[in-house]
């Protein structure tokens, strides 16, 4: 189940909240593992038992981790609950990726196994590995409670398409977490904004991107347009997502970190990637950059750390050589800035932000891909190595069709609306209108949603895949 | 203001939508859009492990949303003025007319359908004395589409091109008659009342003669045309003008729909008053049905292989052919024609929209 779409919106969630706050305190995690169960059986109703057997490796490692702390046994069991989950992955992400190249290097043929991606697999599994790692490092205690534990892991706000929420984050929120109608209005203005970014931004961007993929005229302008329309539609997205996933963990009482701000206005690519997918970045940084070393070790070793960062980010990102092509891309961009123009950036933040927006929009030509042969075309268009025309009239009719939403969302995508907001708040002697405005706004914005949903307009997370 | 207020109203706006979803009867047909409705898939222990249940499900709701095309009437609004779209799911309005974007120009579509026509002629028509003839009908988007900005085919090269593929048949080209107006403001097809001249040009290329006077009725219901239902845009609705006189009104109408001939009437009035009331023409979509003139001035026959642009436009060559066949191999397989026809000197004429040769794979 997806949250843009009207079983979720209009039937799954009205009954959640409804049993959810009806429920004592003591059955509200056994509620909120259950509707986890049933929406994410939705949309993976066999893998729903996967799930399940991984929450319950983890959380008997995690008792034997604990149990033995100190000692060889407590490393021995978070070897084989990380070594059971990356296993997991490995097997249902990347087994065919690894046949392909086998293949390819031996000239074996070994045949495809062709399994369908686990709905949220990544995001799951590395919530696993967090546990697992953070009750070996003592930071946590094991959870004792497998509702608790089952209900974090599942827990559906967060559970498809992140953000990865680490269980040190919200172990005592699972146990002991407050309700009030402050939290839940933050929540539902979180929700709100960020359906409408889907629905309304995100997808009508992703109409941009489908025609550009059946377009019979290439042109240079048009590949530019595609990159610069495929990086925002994945902003709005994804950030979309994780703004509904934190808005919905407000109504039932957590506080998750936020996943993105406003990467897109970074002045260098390390800038970037600390506002961009925040809690992927933070996990590889806490769980393999910092366990490797990090940058108090020599410099080939460090330069060794950064690239296996970056090459993990990308495989994470998908099972083809071009997601790892885009991870390293990333290690080199960071690495360059790190040893020479990090400073220079630092003090000339405009160019710093030309700089962001060129190699990053480079970057979607290269993750918009399915593979490396594909990417390598993305980017043929984009630098006219076919000798296509520099314009055409597929491109012209785009511009004119999607100027305004590609505007509305480069706007969107910067601080700008929320800074104009807060200042007409800031000012105002009588801010009663203005929240009544807001009101009005957010309960429109539910409707014109509702009215794509119903008309069909309807487009999958592209972070599902992932 | 007190959060508790904004929660509470935002609380109530969801639980009213939902209520209204969960409550409201069953709808089965969607008039506007011309199409039946999802309904509640069944429930079961196969068809939720298959997923089944959840894409039909995903499907009901949606169809059976409350108050649906207000809804898709409010997104196609939102979409237009606020997010700034030229066009709603390839639909557009200019110049007071609506249309749907008709491009790229599909060459393996291009080929299926020519495919289809060398097997006609090749089966049944190379070895007899039919003289063959081909003219094809550019949609409205010819008129409209590039002077308002709009994505077209090239229609030219397009006919060009499928002409090059059909060189055994001798084109007749009507281009050069036609006009933005002869085609309904809310509709694909084109106006029985301003297309007679394009009728006495056909049946002059095909060395007769259709010239007639007619009487011009107004049908006295309105006309909500494809276009209209589908954009979920406010616009009046056409008016279907249809042409009457003595020969169309002594004429007979066999359709074998079901094999065996069943006599109907030139315009169905039951048609102009059901879903879609250009249908009237010869009854709309049919696999096979001829046309009886048992006033004409030759025994001369006419075949033609159609779709649904001949409907209207086949009762105006009706004075200059004692015979019209029509034939729709939508409907009917090309290799099961020669089962109820038999082709020895009759005037054939292939008559097709741009439209269907683009999207040619209904053609069998």
């Amino acid at each position: 189940m997806i949250f843009s779409s009207i079983p979720f919106l209009y039937y799954f969630l009205p009954i959640v909240l409804l049993v959810y706050y009806a429920a004592p305190k003591a059955f509200k995690n056994a509620v909120l593992l259950f509707s986890s169960l049933v929406f994410y059986a939705w949309g993976e109703p066999r893998y729903v038992f996967l799930m399940m057997a991984s929450i319950t490796a983890s959380y008997v490692t995690g008792l034997l981790i604990e149990k033995y702390r100190g000692r060889t046994l407590s490393k021995l069991f978070l070897i084989v609950s990380v070594a059971l989950s990356l296993a997991l992955l490995g097997y249902f992400k990347y087994a065919d990726f690894f046949i392909a190249n086998f293949n390819a290097i031996t000239g074996f043929s070994f045949p495809f196994l062709k399994l369908a991606l686990p709905i949220g697999i990544s995001f799951y599994t590395f919530q696993l590995i967090s546990y697992s790692v953070d009750v070996y490092r003592g930071e946590t205690p094991a959870q004792k409670n497998i509702i608790s534990l089952g209900a974090y892991v599942a827990l559906f706000p967060q559970l498809i398409a992140g953000p990865i929420v680490r269980y040190s984050d919200i172990s005592r929120q699972l146990t002991s977490r407050t309700h009030s109608f402050d939290k839940a209005w933050n929540g539902c203005r979180s929700f709100v904004i960020g359906l409408a970014k889907k629905v309304l931004i995100a997808n009508t961007l992703g109409e941009l991107c489908a025609s550009y993929l059946q377009s019979t005229q290439s042109s240079l302008a048009y590949g530019w347009l595609y990159a610069i329309a495929y990086m925002l539609q994945i902003y709005f997205d994804f950030s979309g997502y994780s703004d509904m996933a934190i808005g919905l963990g407000k109504f039932f009482g957590f506080e998750f970190s936020p996943n993105f701000n406003y990467p897109l206005i970074s002045s260098s690519i390390t800038e970037f990637w600390r506002r961009w997918h925040i809690s992927l970045g933070t996990w590889f940084r806490d769980y393999v950059y910092i366990p490797l070393g990090g940058n108090r070790v020599k410099r080939g070793r460090m330069l060794f750390n950064i690239f296996a960062v970056w090459f993990l980010t990308g495989f994470w990102h998908g099972a083809e050589w071009n997601f790892v092509i885009w991870g390293l891309y990333f290690g080199v961009l960071l690495t360059l800035e790190k040893f020479f123009f990090a400073r220079y950036l630092a003090d000339h933040k405009l160019l710093g932000r030309l700089y962001v927006m060129f190699f990053v929009i480079i970057s979607f030509g290269i993750f918009a891909a399915d593979s490396f042969s594909s990417a390598l075309g993305n980017l043929g268009a984009m630098f006219g190595t076919s000798g296509q025309a520099v314009f055409s009239a597929e491109f012209a009719y785009a511009l004119r069709n999607y100027g305004f939403v590609l505007t509305l969302a480069a706007i969107g995508a910067t601080p700008l609306c929320k800074k104009l907001w807060l200042l007409v708040r800031n000012r105002a002697k009588q801010r009663a209108w203005l929240d009544v405005l807001e009101v009005l706004v957010l309960a429109f914005l539910l409707i014109v949603v509702s009215a794509y949903l119903a008309d069909g307009s309807f487009n999958p997370f592209l972070y599902f895949r992932f | 203001m007190k959060k508790i207020i904004p929660v509470i109203i935002m609380t109530a706006t969801l639980a009213c939508v939902s209520l209204a979803c969960w409550l409201k009867p069953h709808t089965t047909y969607s008039q506007s859009e011309r199409r039946p409705l999802a309904s509640k898939p069944e429930l079961s222990v196969s068809s939720v492990v298959s997923g089944d249940f959840m894409a039909g499900f995903e499907d009901y709701t949606a169809d059976q949303f409350p108050m649906r095309d207000n809804f898709r009437s409010l997104k196609a609004l939102f979409s237009r003025y606020l997010l700034g779209k030229k066009d709603d799911n390839g639909l557009y309005s200019a110049h007071g007319h609506l249309s749907k974007i008709e491009y790229p120009a599909n060459a393996h579509m291009m080929d299926h359908a020519a495919e289809r026509f060398e097997y006609i002629y090749n089966t049944y028509l190379k070895d007899s004395d039919s003289k063959v003839y081909l003219s094809l009908i550019p949609d409205k988007n010819y008129f409209l589409a590039k002077p308002n900005g709009y994505l077209a085919i090239d229609y030219d090269k397009f006919i060009a091109d499928f002409r090059a593929k059909t060189d055994y048949m001798t084109y007749i080209d009507i281009v050069p008659l036609l006009e933005l107006d002869d085609y309904y403001r809310t509709d694909s097809h084109w106006r029985q009342e301003k297309i007679a001249d394009i009728a006495h040009l056909l049946a002059k290329s095909m060395g007769t003669d259709a010239r007639c006077d007619y009487v011009t009725n107004t049908l006295d219901h309105p006309f909500n045309g494809v276009y209209l239902g589908q954009s979920a845009l406010k616009s009046a609705p056409d008016t279907i003008k249809y042409l009457t006189n003595d020969i169309l009104s002594s004429s007979i109408v066999n359709y074998y729909d079901t094999g065996a001939a069943v006599q109907g009437d030139m315009y169905s009035m039951t048609k102009a008053h059901g879903k879609d009331p250009y249908e009237m023409f010869l009854s709309g979509s049919s696999p096979l049905l001829e046309i009886i003139n048992p006033n004409a001035a030759s025994d001369k026959e006419l075949v033609i292989f159609r779709d649904s642009y001949a409907g209207s436009l086949a009762p105006l060559l009706a004075p200059a052919y004692e015979k019209i066949t029509l034939v729709d191999i939508r409907y009917m397989q090309s290799s099961f024609v020669g089962n109820f026809l038999s082709f020895d000197s009759q005037d054939v004429l292939f008559l097709y929209s741009t439209t269907i040769l683009n999207n040619s794979m209904s053609l069998r």
